[in-house]
């Protein structure tokens, strides 16, 4: 229930002492409250007039507002503290998501980590709020009532002093249980919530299949199926309400019973049974309001404890290192060089070395480890052994700033972001003269584009505005490349898997000017671009197989030849 | 002055919230009025109690004399979380049984679209929308449609029963409970809604910006200018939270001034009572404390309408959205019958979408006589799938005709089906059985013919592999169908449905060379009997069709059979490209 991890926040301390103090005070005013309406009312039960009860009236009215404003001060304080560490959190939590990288995003998903650093810090802002003025009220409140209990009257406040932990042991007892049947059913549970989503995904294949219009049924039935089983699950869940709610009532309903025989023996004096009425309600009144808000509380109590996880994981160890601007003579090279992540990412010892201005290919089938090796050289992934050698520099992985420095990284879909055209292509050199701009158009065969855009180079582009063909996103991302003459090894990743021959050639013929005086990574499984090469490296199942020129692979007449025949349908190579 | 209540604007043509009001009726009141006697019942026991022990003081006589009072506290000590327990079972229950019919009417609205479903929505977007308008739907209805209802329901109670014992007093009252529960939310609404409104915009651009900034993240971190874009959020980041910090004040506020007006109520219920039952110690004084005290359980039912009212603007969107949504029709029965063999004619056919500019095609001619192979070449974008959208009869032409055997394409509704059928680029696999997902094509399809169909398309090995076999789940973990065996189970299933004409929509994009001709291999071997179009961005395979066509810019530019295109200079490169010369 106490979250450790809650302390650790910035200035905690400060403000739980303030708040309690406040709260404190609160606790008195409800008391005095109390008794200020208890003496009116006995005095009134007497006969006296109100004239006569203007004091005691003030004197709850005052009470009550004090209690109020108390209350009002205690939510600003906590507003602010829990909007200030909710704002300092979300920016540790971006500088370490810019810091982790692609890696990150793609282990945890986007939609995740967008909605962890949104929707998750404003739980966790909540969260902050409820649990620290919740907590505070039920540890405070409730004592200082007991204790005036006690003092005016031993067995209301034994009764008292006994339900409360009944309470929490049932509210326990029944959370458990809810939580048993919750898990059993959530299986069932998922699938069936599922289904919906399910049958909207699958909707044009349901029309092709002429079924569409029948599966409206279906998907009625199956929704009628999950209300069955959320209100079975509801049932229990409830019941813990339930509880709170019924020990609460019923022992005021009991101490209402009990006051009024001691009443009738005469036991005791109107004032302090009324005084105790009144104030029985106040003393549970901390413990439902913590009960009422427990489960919003534990959407933030995950996604803080998430949130924190991130911020705290390790950050990638970066190389230190210094490099030059990359010449013909420079060498690079992997030594012995592996990886295991899972059974897509996983590639076998391998070694190659490239030097200058080389283009380097990288060609195999699907699941044969070309993109493992491309996120190696990227530096996106770190080995489990070997080392890299960069300049005569010997490093254990290239997340090395100087080396990103000199990279230009193309994907198979480079990433268009939601801006203007011309910020996108001068995404890697913002301070780019418009002249320069039209002249990457050109280079890149972007004329065309440009001249449909309504707006020309100031046209929003990207997801949710315009959008852009498979080719065109590839042209953006060879215009950054052109623009960029500082970076001078360029990394492809498939980046004309998704695209139909012509528009390949077109772009093949705007790549090929891009890639001289370039060091080049080219990974891919179209083998024509491997006569443009100078080194092959031949991939297949996580292993290096074969490297070597393309006239020297052809002679080998090894796998490469076997990839060439396989591809032909023909059994004669070249 | 309501004019500014976008809320009830909305609701006012509306189509999806208020008339699911209509339904299941008994049980909307029985919820409805289980929560007014949770109120009555919490309110009655500290009026009986109060009642109780101002009397026991008296001292009465005898014990038998508050014996009424006693059974009464105890009743309503116990009824009162009893009836709040079922009134929560009710209400949940009905907004599920509602959610059953909300989600079938939007089911049978997206239907109508349903091929361009993935187009024109985005799918991760709609399906996140959608699923979160059901949320959103559901508390409007939990959150402050029922509270709302169940408070009015209350304040006549209060009302009429005030107004039997003394009517200028509850007509006082009427006014002050007034305040909380019409004038207090109103000001809420009118004050915060523009600042959520305000705040909504920003957060949702905020989500936008994150997610695009997110999604480049490799560019950001290689472009080395991570912290142009973190001063970038924390400037938008602000005025976010300069809005909410004014909502809040705002709220903190409002809070104070309803407990101003409870306790003008406290005070005015205490003068009331005095003067009706005071004055001098006797029977009627007893009731002073009881009426005074019942007050106080109220505010749990009053206080919380402002936030509810203002929690509205959070749900109009939803409600806008949805409304939005086509409605759904009800079906037309007229479909026509052919039978085999099938002639397929586009005559003169010339398709622009209404908003657009230009044709996306031009004239086009074709005629395909029985179980001729066609291959249709284009860049992305050329108009190669519209062309298939249009021989489904999914689209309609605006010029020229598609005929099946003389009768318009667009004249067989949903039974088209039977004649044509479709395997697009991501096939679609249902989150249920592999043998759940073959059986769509055919649901009479025996297990034999599953199994028949699965030997054809190659999957026989893989899936008798499997533990569970043809009960394996397709999504299950350990068993991922790769790119080539989704469209081999996409295939299996268009066998099973057996309808003489295939329309393959670029089904190996993105496959790797070998794993694709493995793949069209295959689908020229159990598709030869019937009519084939095949759409394709590569050349693979495409000389065992009998006839090829190229179409740039909605034209066909190119066509013949495979031996007479390997004449042309650019067919002859192309090919040479595909091969890897």
């Amino acid at each position: 229930m106490v979250d450790k991890l809650l302390f650790k926040l910035a200035g905690i301390k400060q403000i739980m002492v303030k708040l309690a103090g406040l709260t404190f005070l609160q606790a008195l005013l409800i008391i005095g409250q109390a008794l200020f309406l208890s003496a009116t009312l006995t005095n009134l039960w007497l006969g006296k007039s109100l004239s006569s009860q203007v004091v005691n009236i003030v004197g709850f009215s005052l009470c009550f507002l004090f209690r109020q404003g108390i209350d009002l001060l205690n939510s600003k304080i906590l507003d602010d503290y829990a909007r200030k560490s909710a704002k300092d959190m979300r920016k540790k939590l971006l500088e370490k998501l810019f810091v982790l990288g692609p890696e990150v995003v793609q282990q945890q998903g986007t939609g995740n980590l967008v909605t962890l650093t949104l929707d998750g810090i404003f739980q966790v802002e909540n969260y902050i709020k409820l649990l620290l003025s919740k907590m505070i009220g039920m540890l405070l409140i409730p004592v200082l009532i007991l204790i005036v209990a006690f003092w005016m009257d031993l067995t209301s406040g034994i009764i008292m002093l006994l339900v409360y932990p009944l309470i929490v042991l049932f509210m326990i007892i029944l959370g458990f249980a809810a939580k048993a049947k919750a898990d059993q059913q959530f299986t069932t549970f998922q699938r069936l919530s599922n289904h919906f989503i399910d049958s909207l995904r699958g909707i044009d294949t349901l029309k092709y299949f002429g079924l569409s219009r029948r599966y409206s049924r279906s998907v009625y039935r199956s929704s009628e199926n999950f209300r069955k089983s959320t209100m079975q699950t509801l049932r229990v869940a409830m019941l813990s309400t339930f509880a709170l709610d019924f020990f609460t009532t019923l022992s005021i309903a009991v101490l209402a019973v009990f006051l009024g025989l001691r009443l009738i023996d005469q036991e005791m004096a109107l004032f302090y049974a009324l005084s105790i009425l009144i104030l029985a309600p106040e003393y549970f009144l901390p413990i439902r309001n913590f009960a009422n808000d427990y489960h919003a509380t534990l959407n933030g109590k995950n996604s803080f404890h998430a949130i924190a996880e991130l911020i705290h994981s390790p950050a990638p160890k970066k190389e230190e290192v210094e490099l030059t601007l990359w010449q013909n003579k420079d060498q690079f090279q992997l030594n012995d060089v592996s990886f295991a992540y899972d059974e897509q990412n996983k590639l076998a010892p391998l070694s190659f070395a490239a030097s200058g201005y080389q283009k380097v290919g990288i060609i195999g089938m699907s699941g044969s480890g070309k993109t493992t090796l491309i996120n190696l050289i990227s530096g996106f992934f770190t080995p489990n052994s070997g080392t890299f050698k960069v300049q005569g520099h010997e490093l254990a992985d290239l997340n090395a700033a100087a080396w990103r420095k000199q990279v230009l990284y193309i994907p198979q879909t480079p990433y268009v972001f939601s801006d203007t055209l011309r910020n996108n292509i001068a995404f890697y050199t913002p301070d780019v003269s418009d002249e320069k701009i039209w002249q990457a158009i050109k280079v890149v065969g972007l004329e065309k584009l440009v001249a449909e855009l309504p707006d020309g180079l100031e046209t929003q582009i990207g997801s949710g505005k315009r959008a852009l063909s498979g080719g065109q996103a590839q042209r953006i991302a060879l215009a950054r490349a052109f623009l960029d003459q500082k970076r001078k090894i360029m990394i492809f990743d498939e980046p004309t898997a998704h695209l139909d021959i012509e528009t390949e050639l077109e772009l093949k013929e705007k790549m090929m000017p891009l890639m001289e005086n370039k060091l080049v990574f080219f990974a891919t499984h179209r083998l024509h671009w491997m006569h443009q090469m100078d080194h092959i490296l031949v991939m297949d199942e996580g292993r290096l197989v074969e490297q070597g020129t393309y006239a020297e692979l052809l002679a080998k007449n090894g796998y490469f030849c076997k990839l060439l025949k396989e591809m032909r349908g023909t059994k004669d190579a070249e | 002055m309501l004019n500014k209540l976008t809320f009830f604007k909305a609701l006012q043509r509306d189509s999806w919230v208020k008339p699911f009001l209509r339904h299941y009726k008994k049980t909307l009141w029985l919820a409805i009025f289980l929560g007014i006697l949770t109120f009555i019942c919490a309110s009655g026991l500290m009026f009986i109690s109060g009642y109780l022990i101002t009397k026991s003081a008296t001292p009465p006589e005898n014990i038998l004399l508050v014996y009424v009072p006693i059974v009464l506290t105890r009743a309503f000590g116990i009824f009162r979380p009893l009836l709040h327990y079922l009134e929560r079972l009710t209400s949940h229950n009905w907004v599920f049984k509602m959610t059953s019919e909300f989600r079938k009417k939007m089911y049978d609205s997206l239907e109508q679209d349903a091929v361009f479903f993935n187009n024109k929505y985005r799918l991760g977007d709609i399906l996140g929308l959608l699923s979160e308008d059901v949320a959103h739907i559901q508390n409007l209805y939990l959150r402050t449609l029922f509270p709302f209802f169940t408070v009015c329901g209350l304040y006549v109670f209060i009302s009429l029963g005030l107004g039997i014992i003394s009517p200028l007093f509850a007509l006082w009252m009427l006014v002050l409970y007034g305040l909380l529960v019409v004038a207090l939310p109103l000001w809420s609404v009118l004050v915060n809604g523009a600042r959520q409104e305000y705040e909504k915009k920003v957060k949702n651009s905020l989500y936008l910006d994150l997610t695009d900034n997110v999604l480049g993240v490799a560019d950001w971190i290689f472009s080395e200018r991570t912290g142009d874009y973190i001063k970038r959020h924390e400037e938008n980041e602000a005025k976010l939270l300069d809005a909410q910090a004014k909502m809040r004040k705002f709220e903190r506020k409002r809070d104070l001034v309803g407990q101003l007006i409870f306790l003008a109520i406290i005070l005015s219920v205490l003068v009331w009572a005095t003067n009706r039952f005071g004055g001098s110690q006797s029977e009627a004084s007893n009731w002073i404390a009881a009426f005074v005290l019942c007050v106080f359980p109220m505010a749990d039912a009053f206080m919380p309408l402002s936030n509810a009212a203002q929690e509205t603007n959070v749900y109009l969107d939803s409600i806008e959205r949805l409304n939005k949504l086509p409605q759904p029709k009800e079906s037309q029965k007229i479909s026509q019958v052919i039978t085999e063999p099938l002639t397929l004619k586009i005559s003169g056919v010339t398709f622009a979408y209404s908003d657009g500019h230009r044709d996306i095609l031009q004239g086009i001619n074709l005629t395909l006589t029985p179980k001729e192979k066609l291959a249709i070449l284009g860049r992305s974008g050329s108009g190669k799938s519209t062309l298939a959208s249009l021989i489904r009869g999914d689209l309609v032409p605006t010029k020229g005709q598609i005929t099946l055997n003389g009768i318009d394409v667009t004249e067989f509704g949903d039974e088209i089906a039977k004649y044509i059928g479709v395997i697009h680029q991501t096939p679609y696999l249902f989150n249920t059985t592999i043998v759940n997902n073959v059986r769509l094509g055919n649901e009479a399809a025996s297990d034999q013919e599953v199994w028949d169909v699965l030997k054809r398309v190659g999957l026989e090995k893989l899936i008798k592999k499997l533990p569970q076999g043809l009960e394996t789940m397709v999504d299950e973990a350990g068993l991922r169908f790769s790119g080539g065996e989704r469209h081999r189970l996409a295939l299996a299933r268009i066998l099973l449905k057996d309808a003489p004409i295939i329309i393959l929509d670029e089904p190996t994009v993105g496959l790797d060379p070998i794993t694709e001709r493995a793949l069209v291999k295959t689908f020229m071997e159990v598709l030869q009997d019937k009519t084939l179009i095949w759409i394709t961005h590569h050349l693979q395979g495409v000389d065992q069709m009998d006839k090829i066509i190229f179409i740039e810019d909605g034209e066909i530019v190119l066509q013949g059979s495979p031996a007479k295109l390997s004449q042309n200079k650019r067919y002859q490169k192309l090919k040479q490209i595909d091969e890897g010369y």
